[in-house]
């Protein structure tokens, strides 16, 4: 027997929003739903009715697993740490009055883009509604944020630019979140 | 009982679900319906995302199996779950006992 109408365009919103699995996951407990009315004797119009009533509204589900998704929980913890992260760097920098140093100008303007790309990346994915988004922009955000992350200590601590325990601090900051980065990027791409 | 009552308490009851062995998502929801005698009124679809949080909590597993033919994702609790359901049922029992007595701690007044 084909499913109502109802059932379908439900399916249809979770296969638009979510990754297969999931959508699959939720799908199954909405058909179980909709049976269930259908042994109680509903019709099935009736009881697609019920279910979709009983079930919540799919755009209400789709957000609330976006919101419980790994990509967001990474998201909003290196929005939480990057202030601490960045401070360190900051005060690093600008006690070694690193603005008089003969860095391209290419190079500055790089550094900069990524960063901010990287911070815009995390917003979107801490606040977006859509689980795709909120995945693929966590997952390029990671990246970027790994990249940056092993890019100063590379270049300013390991040949001895800069010492002294301020540096060692960022410096062990930067890393401990580069490893974050990496475990949150696996654990999103392993749902 | 609204969904609303029920902030707080969604997640020490998806664990009780699970005490006694692993359920997909609509097993828990049945379990929800026949143990709270179909007096729980909430979204059944927000039990999907409870879980996944609890998952990410690292108190639930969820795991893909095949079950009479169906591919279904069922969850299990951790051992840091069981130690959380403990947990909530401890909080649950002294909210009660503490609610109750100030609720209880005079005669209902009579509306006639």
């Amino acid at each position: 027997m084909a499913e109502p109408r109802l059932i379908r365009d439900y399916r249809t919103v979770l296969a638009a929003r979510l990754p297969a699995e999931l959508a699959e996951e939720v799908a199954d407990g909405l058909e179980q739903t909709y049976r269930h009315h259908l042994a109680a004797g509903r019709d099935p119009q009736a009881a697609a009715e019920a279910a979709v009533a009983e079930f919540g509204a799919a755009e209400t589900i789709t957000a609330a697993i976006t919101e419980v998704s790994p990509a967001r929980h990474a998201a909003r913890i290196l929005l939480a740490a990057g202030p601490l992260v960045g401070g360190c760097w900051a005060l690093v920098l600008i006690n070694a009055h690193a603005w008089t140093w003969p860095v391209p100008i290419l190079a500055r303007l790089a550094f900069g883009a990524t960063l901010a790309v990287v911070i815009a990346l995390l917003v979107v994915a801490a606040f977006s509604a859509r689980y795709r988004t909120t995945e693929r922009t966590a997952a390029a955000a990671l990246i970027g944020l790994a990249v940056l992350d092993l890019t100063l200590p590379g270049a300013l601590v390991l040949p001895g630019v800069l010492q002294g325990w301020p540096v060692a601090l960022a410096a062990a900051l930067s890393l401990a979140r580069a490893t974050f980065a990496a475990r949150a990027w696996r654990r999103i791409h392993s749902t | 009982m609204k969904a609303e009552a029920l902030k707080g308490h969604l997640d020490g009851m998806l664990l009780a679900a699970l005490e006694d062995g692993p359920r997909h998502g609509y097993a828990v929801i049945e379990y929800l319906r026949e143990a709270s005698g179909g007096r729980l009124d909430l979204p059944t679809g927000t039990i999907y995302p409870a879980l996944h949080r609890l998952e990410q909590a690292g108190l639930v597993e969820g795991s893909w199996s095949v079950t009479g033919g169906r591919r279904r994702r069922s969850y299990v609790l951790t051992r840091a779950g069981r130690q959380a359901l403990v947990g909530r049922r401890q909080e649950w029992r002294t909210f009660a006992s503490v609610v109750g007595a100030v609720l209880e701690a005079k005669p209902w007044p009579n509306p006639a």
